[in-house]
């Protein structure tokens, strides 16, 4: 009764230093909804990246419908029904959607050149078939997320895919467009016996849409199951290879006076859009404020205005009580704040740099390091890396190694250690374990808390929710750049607050 | 420790591989062209170093090739690409002609100093108008720099056409000519070299040092390194960034005016054939480093020295010189191209080989 | 006053406006086509020279005009094609690539000139056909504009009108345009990114040596000078930032720089023409400070998205 698709038999993807995936063997079948779940880095995308012919795998073989695959390349999985929707859309902004869905078979007049009339036609049958309405001569770059997700698909369907992989298709999306994309995928696999690859590492839709699921962890397959024999706790635990089972950290002391004050602040996004929209917060002295928002909703603008890295288009921030907004970075530095930024390689160090360096950025001109003639003395440099090298438990090839040779556990330590020993007032702290393996995230959890019962005010932005419920005093839910709900963590649960976070509920503050 | 040592071997050895085969094509040009590549490439060492005065100039021309590649690395280090440094070499050179002309009979020291400050305002300035833009704007300051070049070249030919134009009758394109007693003693006879090599050591060994080993270089460095990150850690990027462009700039200025006072005292078209760019090419052939642009700076003035005396001696066109340095260059901007390709081949067929042997030996245990 | 009007406004001054026009808007077009594919092409004024030195290589060699540019065509696809080696196969900075172009063709042109046509260069070449028409002579103005122009000024237009369809109407011409603003799409697509850079590449060094053919073969009888691009592939590129990369436009910005070009040449007797012929330079930056400014605006203002995500 179950049909083969696709077979992966002892495939191995060896990248320089990362064995990714590790002499996976596995069997979709037609007609189903497969969902491959696993932490960041299991090595799922890379699995399907080799299933779509991006890269060709340095072990082992795939059969698509018996057929062994011989090149791998897109074109030759385009060509046997095999079709992705990447996380990060492949879609070229500047071009219509009908544009990007007949890309490589664009309809021709004369032989020779793009006929346009004809493109939107066949689109819009597409769109009638499968009812993902779609304009086809709007411009990609002023579709909305969830109208370009629908780009794609249709893109893949235009192509003649039958076996459709979404790589983590919800993370960009609302709960309404998540609902009409599963209501998509379930009348595909119904009516046209359709195959769906879906990788996510939301347990919630796992259990909603697929009919087996299959567990990655560090590059293995480490379990298949039929969905309707699992529950997400089992799932969950054969992701992390243990139960989550937080130990209680120990809070002492209560929270002073106020040293983050946000009033009414509004900033756009990168693409002019307003990201943070007349939002306010404060957060005393001794207290954890924990931000569950999910991502894209203006969090993450909200934490670097407040650090002076972006803009401010009206309101206000204070740090221990002095106004700093639309500050400067070094201002704002300068009125007690430390951060650590969402995304260590790109804001938190450089990559270039030794560990060293990196351990001492922002200290540069201090007496101890500074000799006469501006002279960097690298001996007490190397000294003082050395020892926070130690203190924080940095595991590497030492203080003079580039920091962007290191895992990105360790690189997460260096930029935890650089802020936390400026020992300031106000900590602002975002994704502080994001890719981070389970023994390191015991050690930074206890560090916040050591900060926060040293009298620490500490803003944290975590996209995963058991982090802020077990660091944070009081929470507060942001949905769509406003805050939609405040709770004291003992008395919410996390149901409560994810309900807040979808913006499911507003509350009038 | 041991990795960066290795990537400097590497370094080294694309290098001198990329120098010789750069020696071989140009033999083959030669050849080619009917010139014996040997007997040539003789008289181009001849040419360099046969005499005292040969290698006064190869000074000379190193001591400019060496300040404008600081000059470029100084900007690069932050992240700014200072492609304007001929345009700032010139316009320095000729006002401080000028000024030389102008003040005619007042104190040697007195004239040479206000030349030289002549020479760092004007190249200065006409770095931080790019460096603004490029800061404020966000125009990109390759181009401009490229366009300023060609404005202040038109600026400089129209002056000694006009205004500044010498009263003597053999010059038909030209300054005045400065007064000797503000020239630069000359060092070596015959030679080109002057005592303003002095100071460009100085001003070289000063550029090495704040960016080799001061806390400001250490700022320069994060800033070029990622500009995100400096001003996370807050540093203020925008100002550095403009101030390492005038700078830059500057010494260009001064690049002008050591060679007006040094070496050909007057401002005639010959005062830079493109010395910068040859410079910037030194600098990026040498990683942007201060101590190997200085060392490479020596090599590749000897080679033109040389070709030139090549061209005299031997009857070969010292365009030569030209083609071998940009196959160097070529070679060189490659590097990690073509190393990469070499490495993924390699890795592909070890990983390929190490999945087979795994297979082989799961399928022995079964 | 008057005077000065009516020189600048006069037929030989756009007779002289298309003369200069077209060397750096062939250029422009070639430079559009790498610069939609992504690639800062720093290196045209070198690519250009070679153009003009082969073509008057080959017209000398074979006393004709037609050889002449069927070497420098060959040339320029050589040059596209090492040109793509270097910056699309080992991923090598397009600058100092393109910086280390230009002065290999400075060094090359020179010293193969010296070789083959000793100190005193080559004259005298066959020169590239000059179209007159009898039907343009009897039409005032503009006959005087158009007749006389070297073929390659009408063909010029011919290949900005063919470039221009083809990134805009044809599959390939998205596909091009895909590759600089978005590679990963094509790559997903089942079309490799890299080939159509190659193709940019290879149609730029081609657009090159035309131009570098107009300069040395169209213009003057035959000859080649050393540096005679004379920084024209700068300006081209500046075309082509102008223009967005869009082939018409690139050739309208051209023509603006010809035009100013041309009025130095016509008002000597009034200005240093080295003071005008700077001003296409100072336009060019004036022009790229305007641009990027209202790009700037565009992107600040909401819900407008830039389509070319560049640099």
């Amino acid at each position: 009764m179950s049909e083969p698709v696709v077979e992966f038999r002892h495939i191995s993807m060896q990248f320089p230093g990362v064995l990714a995936n590790d002499d996976i063997s596995l069997t979709v079948n037609k007609g189903e909804v497969f969902a491959l779940v696993g932490e960041n880095g299991a090595g799922k995308s890379t699995l399907m990246n080799l299933l779509y012919g991006i890269y060709t795998p340095t072990g082992g073989e795939i059969y698509i419908r018996g057929r062994r695959v011989e090149r791998y390349n897109p074109k030759y999985a385009i060509d046997q029904g095999v079709g992705m929707v990447h996380q990060h859309f492949m879609l070229v902004p500047s071009f219509t959607a009908a544009q990007n869905i007949v890309m490589r078979k664009e309809p021709k007049k004369l032989g020779l050149f793009y006929d346009n009339a004809e493109a939107i036609r066949q689109t819009r049958a597409l769109v009638e078939e499968y009812g993902l309405e779609v304009d086809p001569t709007e411009k990609v770059a002023d579709l909305s997320v969830g109208l370009q997700q629908r780009v794609e698909i249709l893109k893949a369907l235009y192509r003649g895919a039958d076996i459709l992989i979404l790589d983590e298709p919800t993370a960009v999306l609302t709960p309404q467009e998540t609902d009409e994309l599963f209501a998509v995928l379930r009348r595909i696999v119904a009516e046209k016996q359709m195959t769906v690859i879906l990788i996510t590492h939301k347990l919630g839709e796992v259990m909603a849409i697929s009919d087996r699921v299959g567990v990655m962890r560090k590059g293995r397959l480490v379990n298949v199951k039929n969905t309707s024999e699992v529950d997400q706790r089992q799932i969950a635990s054969m992701m992390v290879g243990r139960p989550v089972l937080y130990e209680a950290l120990e809070k002492t002391g209560t929270p002073g006076e106020l040293r983050i004050e946000v009033a009414h602040l509004r900033c756009l996004d990168e693409r002019g859009l307003p990201a943070v929209r007349d939002l306010s917060l404060s957060v005393r002295s001794g207290e954890v404020l924990g931000i569950a928002a999910v991502e894209g909703n203006g969090q993450s603008e909200l934490i670097e205005a407040i650090a002076g890295m972006q803009h401010i288009e009206s309101g206000s921030v204070k740090i221990c009580g002095k106004d700093v907004t639309n500050r400067s970075p070094a201002e704002i530095r300068a009125a007690g704040l430390a951060h650590v930024p969402e995304d260590r390689l790109a804001t938190g160090l450089s990559a270039e740099a030794s560990v060293g360096e990196n351990l001492l950025t922002g200290r540069q001109r201090e007496k101890r390091f500074r000799k006469a003639f501006d002279f960097l003395d690298r001996s007490s440099v190397a000294r003082y890396a050395g020892e926070l090298y130690e203190r924080f438990d940095i595991r590497g090839a030492g203080v003079d190694a580039a920091a962007g040779d290191m895992s990105g556990g360790n690189m997460q330590k260096v930029v935890i250690a650089r802020e936390f020993n400026f020992d300031t007032p106000v900590l602002i702290i975002a994704q502080p374990t994001r890719g981070v393996d389970v023994g390191a995230i015991e050690f930074i959890h206890s560090r916040i808390i050591e900060k926060r019962n040293a009298g620490c005010a500490i803003l944290l932005c975590s996209a995963d929710l058991d982090e802020v419920f077990r660091l944070s005093d009081r929470i507060v839910t942001i949905y769509e750049g406003r805050v939609t709900g405040e709770f004291v963590t003992d008395q919410v649960t996390r149901e409560e607050v994810g309900y807040y976070m979808t913006g499911a509920r507003e509350v009038a503050q | 420790m041991s990795e960066r040592m290795q990537q400097r071997l590497r370094y080294l050895a694309f290098l001198v591989i990329s120098i010789l085969l750069a020696f071989g094509i140009g033999a083959i040009v030669l050849a080619v062209t009917d010139h014996e590549p040997l007997a040539a490439y003789k008289a181009m060492f001849q040419g360099a170093f046969s005499a005292p005065r040969h290698i006064g100039d190869v000074l000379e021309y190193a001591m400019v090739l060496a300040l404008c590649g600081l000059a470029c690395d100084l900007g690069s280090r932050v992240g700014i690409f200072n492609v304007g440094g001929e345009g700032q070499l010139l316009l320095g050179a000729i006002v401080a002609c000028q000024v030389g002309v102008w003040l005619k009979g007042s104190p040697t020291w007195l004239v040479m100093v206000l030349a030289a400050l002549a020479a760092i305002v004007v190249g200065g300035v006409y770095a931080f108008i790019p460096g603004v833009l490029k800061v404020k704007v966000k125009v990109n300051e390759v181009i401009t720099t490229i366009m300023l070049n060609t404005v202040a070249a038109l600026l400089c030919s129209y002056l000694v056409k006009g205004p500044w134009q010498s009263s003597s009758k053999y010059v038909t394109a030209g300054t005045e000519k400065l007064n000797a007693q503000y020239w630069f003693g000359g060092l070596i006879k015959g030679s080109k070299l002057s005592t303003a090599i002095f100071a460009a050591a100085v001003i070289a060994f000063f550029i090495w040092y704040v960016m080799q080993r001061t806390s400001r270089g250490y700022e320069m460095k994060l800033i070029g390194q990622n500009p995100r990150f400096a001003r996370f850690s807050g540093l203020r990027n925008d100002t550095v960034v403009i101030l390492c462009m005038t700078i830059s700039g500057a010494i260009c200025g001064l690049v002008g005016m050591f060679r007006v006072y040094g070496a050909e005292h007057i401002f005639k078209s010959g005062i830079s054939n493109d010395y910068y760019f040859e410079g910037l090419m030194v600098a990026m052939i040498a990683r942007y480093q201060p101590l190997t642009t200085i060392l490479l700076s020596l090599f590749f003035a000897a080679l033109k020295i040389g070709a030139e005396g090549m061209q005299a001696s031997a009857g070969v066109s010292n365009h030569i010189y030209l083609i071998i340095q940009t196959i160097i260059i070529f070679f060189m901007a490659a590097e990690s191209g073509i190393f990469t390709a070499i490495e993924n081949r390699r890795m592909q067929k070890a990983a390929r080989r190490a999945a087979l042997a795994r297979r082989e030996g799961g399928t022995d245990n079964e | 006053m008057n005077d000065i009007l009516g020189r600048i406004f006069s037929a030989g001054t756009f007779q002289q406006m298309l003369r200069s026009a077209t060397p750096v808007a062939l250029a422009a077009i070639g430079g559009s086509m790498t610069e939609h594919a992504g690639i800062m092409n720093i290196g045209m004024d070198g690519m250009i020279l070679m153009g003009a030195f082969f073509a008057v290589l080959g017209s000398f060699l074979f006393q004709s005009a037609m050889a002449g540019l069927a070497l420098t065509l060959g040339v320029g696809l050589i040059v596209g094609l090492f040109f793509a080696l270097l910056v699309v196969k080992f991923k090598s900075d397009e600058f100092i690539i393109g910086c280390a172009l230009n002065t290999f063709a400075l060094g090359l042109t020179g010293y193969l000139s010296d070789s083959v046509f000793g100190a005193s260069g080559a004259k005298g070449n066959p020169s590239l056909l000059v179209v007159r028409l009898p039907f343009l002579r009897k039409i005032p103005f503009i006959g005087t504009v158009l007749n006389g122009q070297s073929i390659l000024v009408w063909v010029t237009v011919v290949l900005m009108v063919i470039m221009w369809v083809f990134v805009y109407k044809t599959p390939h011409g998205f596909w091009l345009r895909a590759s600089g603003e978005k590679p990963e799409t094509l790559r997903t697509a089942g079309i490799s990114p890299e080939r159509m850079k190659w193709i940019a590449s290879i149609l730029c060094g081609l657009f090159c040596a035309l131009a570098g053919a107009y300069l040395s073969l169209g213009q003057l009888s035959g000859t080649f000078s050393k540096g005679m691009s004379n920084s024209r592939g700068y300006i081209a590129f500046a075309c082509v930032i102008f223009a967005a990369a869009h082939p018409g436009k690139a050739y309208l910005a051209a023509l603006m720089f010809g035009f100013f070009d041309a009025i130095g040449m016509r008002l000597q007797a009034y200005v240093s023409s080295e003071l005008t012929q700077m001003i296409p330079y100072i336009i060019t930056i004036l022009m790229m400070i305007y641009v990027v400014v209202r790009q700037n605006n565009r992107r600040r203002a909401p819900r407008k998205l830039q389509g070319m995500a560049k640099s």
